[in-house]
């Protein structure tokens, strides 16, 4: 009886943090559109990275970089970057098409609301950076401040695909509603 | 001179110039693009202005973020170059960028690298294949994604785009070109309802994954004819358990039928012998007669010819049916008529004609009775109504012996006594007859006893003349009677007929059945008066006539008249009580 007990409360806790941690995450990007972001990208795409005058760097994709990010630093990841565009690359970019402009300025709207509902999802739950959420940060820092700012803007939003493809793959129950 | 020198010069220079440049500037290819689909990507370019025909150019690709330019053609005259091989893991990787410049001898152009990042969000969508199917008035499809040659095992179409595709249909009737009818489906295998439609169906696909911006491309049309389907399963179904049904119930009626008309057997207890015809009309009961068994006088038998002993009439011991044998025409009649009053019967028997002939002997083949011989009347006088007198003698009240008498010629008279001797009681009289009428007639077949056996003269003479009730006119009366007896019997006779010479005389007058009518119901009256009312004095000749032969037979007259004497066997008729 006894062990039947402590085996069926293990076994409860155990879907609890499963479903909670899961669900959390789900539940924080659930309501975001990707779709919107994608298809306004893939309308400034062309000329965008037909700025990109050094092809053979890269910001995001270093060393596959974001190929190898564990679900657990999902969460501090998805965190860092959201800011890392926010906070650098959308102020950094001189975009003298209106055109392109608006709709950089849809997708940085979008990022903004990314992390508004990833910080209440933090505040409620754990969303720790590790070690090595916060190293592939750095070298995404580090691999921006190799090239010129305009430049490294314009790489940096050119490679917005990449972004929005890691955090579909990441966060794939919600990627699409 | 020095202006003319250095204008010659700068021409010279300039145009050395000119051609350095052009010679070392060789335009680049405006554009380069990818064109591509799944596991088919085709870098394009466009040539450049003024292109030679030694114009190629020089592709290379160049991983996203990795390495160096790589080569990969070196002079390619086309505007296009297949990467396939050099891209396979485009699906897996951040992109590719290629680039491409023109190469004319020595000189080369400047790059030209594409716009963009060649990605996965850069294929297009599209479909290996449609099949159509027909199903029960359904189009059943079945959407086969493409399976290039160049992609790897593990690289398959739904492997990559593993989520969220989606294909958009596209149907139409042929007849109308333009009008038609999108449908959505989420999964390979798709039906439409053709809503009992019939004709040919074009169909339409274009691939799409909801979660990416990628294109798709519509595929080639499929068509597929829909006729209306008669043998369908249900149909085909339906109509065996129909015609079994309709088998069935027709199988039960007739069934049913055959078992109602069958053959029934009747109980035991209602079944009848069929009785013998022959037989029915012998037993047929006379309601007023009684079978009377007379009994035989031998004396009447004695004088029968041993001859006609032996005769054929002899040895019908039935009751005269027989015959019409010429033989017995010829032989003397068995048995004679027994006369009462030989002499008025004589003269009687004289006077009047023998006007019976012998048709009986000659052609008795006439009788349509059984065994009755009707003498047609002739005018032979050759043969004597020898046997009227004998009849009339015999008539008292003698009842159908049976015995068929023929009339034979006049040398047969001592036979006709024998013959007339049937039935009469006396034994003395038929010697009587005998001596008179040397003429016997022998009947054959059946005789009729008559009870006033007097000959009939005339049946004129009898008919005219009434019906006195006095004793002396006894023998006419009788003969009247006679001749009234004798008319009557064919019509009253069943099975025998008298044959009584008078008969014959009245036969032949040529009214024969109005004549008879008259006498016979004359003569049945008589005789129901001479024989029921014996006794009486209605009728004085009844009186008189109730020795004749009357009282042998009380209820014989009737008995004869309704021609029961079939019933009656020869012996009885032999004898008649007196």
């Amino acid at each position: 009886m006894k062990l039947q007990c402590v085996s069926l409360w293990l076994l409860g806790t155990i879907l609890m943090l499963c479903s909670v941690d899961n669900h959390g995450l789900r539940r924080c990007l659930i309501s975001t559109d990707m779709d919107h972001i994608e298809e306004s990208f893939q309308e400034i795409k062309r000329a965008i990275q037909a700025k990109d005058t050094f092809p053979n760097v890269t910001i995001l994709s270093t060393l596959e970089t974001l190929q190898i990010i564990k679900p657990l630093d999902v969460c501090c990841v998805t965190k860092n970057l959201l800011a890392f565009y926010v906070d650098r690359v959308f102020k950094d970019h001189q975009e003298p098409n209106p055109k392109i402009l608006r709709k950089i300025s849809s997708i940085a709207n979008s990022f903004l609301y990314m992390q508004k509902t990833l910080r209440q999802c933090q505040e409620q739950r754990q969303c720790h950076c590790r070690q090595e959420a916060t190293n592939v940060t750095r070298v995404i820092h580090d691999n921006y401040d190799q090239l010129e700012v305009h430049s490294a803007a314009v790489k940096s939003l050119g490679e917005l695909d990449i972004f929005l493809a890691w955090i579909a793959k990441n966060h794939e129950v919600m990627s699409s509603a | 001179m020095l202006p003319r020198l250095v204008v010659l010069l700068a021409a010279f220079l300039s145009r050395r110039l000119g051609s350095d440049a052009h010679g070392t500037e060789l335009p680049s290819p405006p554009s380069v693009w990818f064109e591509a689909e799944f596991f088919h990507h085709i870098l394009h370019w466009t040539p450049i202005p003024n292109q030679s025909e030694s114009t190629c150019y020089e592709v290379a690709l160049l991983r996203y973020g990795i390495g160096p330019w790589n080569s990969i053609s070196n002079c390619s005259h086309a505007l296009s170059y297949d990467l396939t091989a050099v891209t396979l893991d485009l699906y897996r990787s951040n992109g590719y960028r290629a680039r491409v410049r023109a190469v004319d001898g020595s000189r080369h152009s400047n790059w030209t690298i594409t716009n963009t990042r060649f990605s996965v969000d850069e294929v297009t969508l599209t479909v290996g294949s449609v099949k159509l199917e027909i199903h029960n008035g359904f189009i059943l499809g079945k959407i086969q994604p493409p399976r290039p040659k160049m992609a790897p095992a593990n690289d398959t179409y739904e492997s990559i785009f593993s989520h969220f595709r989606e294909y958009e249909i596209a149907i139409r009737k042929v007849p109308g070109n333009f009008t038609f009818t999108h449908k959505k489906v989420k999964h390979e295998n798709f039906s439409l309802l053709t809503s009992g439609e019939v004709g040919e169906f074009c169909v339409q696909v274009k691939p799409s994954v909801t979660s990416r911006t990628n294109k798709g491309m519509w595929s080639k049309e499929e068509c597929i004819s829909l006729t209306r389907q008669y043998f369908t399963v249900t149909n085909v179904i339906i109509f065996f358990a129909f015609v079994l049904l309709l088998s069935g119930a027709l199988a039960y009626c007739l069934a049913l039928q055959l078992y109602v008309r069958r053959r029934k057997k009747l109980p035991r207890v209602l079944l009848f012998k069929k009785p013998n015809a022959f037989i029915f009309i012998s037993q047929r009961p006379s309601p007023e007669t009684q079978d009377t068994i007379h009994p035989l006088d031998e004396e009447a038998f004695l004088k029968v010819s041993p001859e006609l002993r032996n005769s054929d009439l002899h040895g019908s011991t039935d009751s005269g049916f027989g015959s019409t044998k010429p033989s017995l025409q010829t032989e003397e009649p068995q048995f004679l008529l027994p006369d009462p009053h030989p002499q008025a019967d004589r003269t009687l028997g004289n006077g009047e004609p023998p006007e019976l002939g012998d048709s009986c002997s000659s052609g008795s083949s006439n009788s349509t009775d059984s065994g009755i011989c009707l003498q047609e009347p002739s005018l032979s006088p050759s043969t004597g109504p020898t046997w009227e007198q004998q009849v009339g003698s015999d008539s008292r009240g003698q009842d159908d012996s049976g015995i068929g008498l023929v009339q034979n010629s006049e040398g047969q008279a001592g036979d006709t006594q024998g013959g007339s001797a049937l039935g009469h009681d006396s034994p003395p009289e038929p010697e009587v007859p005998a001596e008179q009428d040397p003429t016997a007639v022998v009947f054959r077949g059946y005789l009729r006893q008559t009870r006033c056996a007097e000959e009939k003269a005339t049946k004129t003479g009898c008919l005219e003349e009434e019906l006195p009730l006095t004793g002396d006119l006894g023998p006419k009366f009788r003969g009247c009677l006679d001749d009234e007896a004798g008319l009557h019997p064919p019509a009253l006779a069943k099975g025998y007929l008298k044959q009584d010479p008078l008969e014959m005389t009245l036969a032949s007058s040529g009214a024969p059945t109005e004549q008879w009518n008259q006498p016979t119901e004359e003569w049945s009256l008589l005789a129901l008066s001479n024989c029921s009312d014996l006794g009486t004095s209605d009728w004085s000749f009844a009186h008189d006539l109730a020795p004749l032969g009357c009282v042998a037979a009380p209820g014989g007259l009737l008995g004869s008249f309704n021609s029961d004497l079939v019933t009656l066997p020869l012996i009885s008729s032999l004898h008649s009580s007196e």
